[in-house]
């Protein structure tokens, strides 16, 4: 629509005052918060808090709680891996994105990997936003169809006995891997195995 | 646990895990930032904030994300979640497209001036 009209507006007037003026996605961004606002649906402590919460305090790290407390308590991963929303849930993790939840475990002999085809499904409550890349075209396009070889362009160079599965996130069920516990961590306690497991290695793209 | 507790648990469960300190705070963030750019985080705040006050299923918005991604495919993420959530006002009844449009305008006004 006004992308191009908007575009003619850089270049020197003479606005001190926006040296960048704004793009287009900006302009209806600001519109229909204005507008919302004027109607009463939303708040901006609200939006503040949310955004907050996603990119800094929901992060993976609640995962990561998820799969140290798998590795150190045998009776709670046999619980993750028959409900996994339930057992996530018992931990106090819970919200929007993270009602269907399935854990996949990897072995010596399977490696699971996680991926949406149709848009960027993802757990939210337990690995906050997704990362860029898991949002890109190449990557939903391209891990179903041949993932060694982008696990490989991603760093991990998985040998060929092992089996990859991939897994599509959808609005219906959401995935979480459960890497294998690491070498040489036997004397390590949760909280400390839980800063190991890293984000990527709960989608499948890394291993911890 | 219950899915009417929507975006607030979250929320609240964040506040708990950004007062601990200690070891389990440092790979928050794994190094990527999440979103790009200032208006990302606002629209996505949006969504939610929308969703939640409209009382509708998280899928209401979902399904039209799914929508504008499939027939945009090469647009940037969160444009399709801007489209998006703004298909999902107006079909929502909560503005008409002449308003969104001169919402528009006075944001464009105010920020030449």
């Amino acid at each position: 629509m006004s992308a191009s009209e908007e575009r003619h507006d850089h270049g020197p007037k003479g606005d001190h005052h926006h040296p960048a003026p704004l793009t287009d996605v900006e302009v209806r961004t600001r519109a229909l918060e204005e507008l919302l606002r004027e109607k009463g649906l939303v708040d901006e402590s609200f939006i503040d808090a949310v955004v907050s919460a996603y990119e800094n305090d929901i992060g993976p790290m609640n995962g990561a709680r998820v799969v140290a407390r798998a590795w150190v308590d045998p009776a709670y991963r046999r619980r993750l891996l028959a409900d996994a929303t339930a057992a996530i849930g018992e931990l106090g993790y819970a919200g929007p994105e993270g009602d269907h939840m399935v854990v996949v475990e990897n072995t010596e002999a399977v490696h699971n990997v996680v991926v949406c085809t149709l848009c960027s499904c993802y757990p939210w409550p337990v690995l906050g936003l997704p990362p860029t890349w898991y949002k890109s075209a190449a990557y939903r396009s391209r891990l179903v169809r041949e993932p060694r070889v982008v696990l490989r362009e991603m760093g991990l160079d998985l040998p060929e006995s092992v089996e990859i599965r991939v897994w599509d996130s959808s609005a219906e069920i959401r995935y979480l891997v459960l890497p294998e516990r690491p070498a040489g961590t036997e004397g390590l306690g949760q909280e400390a195995l839980a800063t190991r497991v890293t984000r990527d290695a709960m989608i499948g793209t890394a291993r911890p | 646990m219950t899915a009417g507790q929507g975006v607030a648990a979250p929320v609240v469960v964040g506040s708990e895990v950004a007062q601990m300190g200690g070891p389990a705070a440092l790979p928050r963030r794994n190094g990527e930032l999440v979103f790009e750019a200032p208006w990302q985080g606002r629209v996505f705040g949006l969504a939610l904030g929308v969703v939640r006050h409209l009382g509708l299923p998280w899928h209401e918005f979902q399904q039209r994300l799914i929508a504008e991604i499939g027939a945009h495919p090469d647009a940037p993420y969160y444009d399709c979640w801007l489209a998006a959530l703004e298909r999902l006002v107006v079909e929502h009844g909560v503005a008409a497209p002449a308003e969104l449009a001169a919402a528009e305008g006075a944001v464009r006004r105010e920020s030449r001036s």
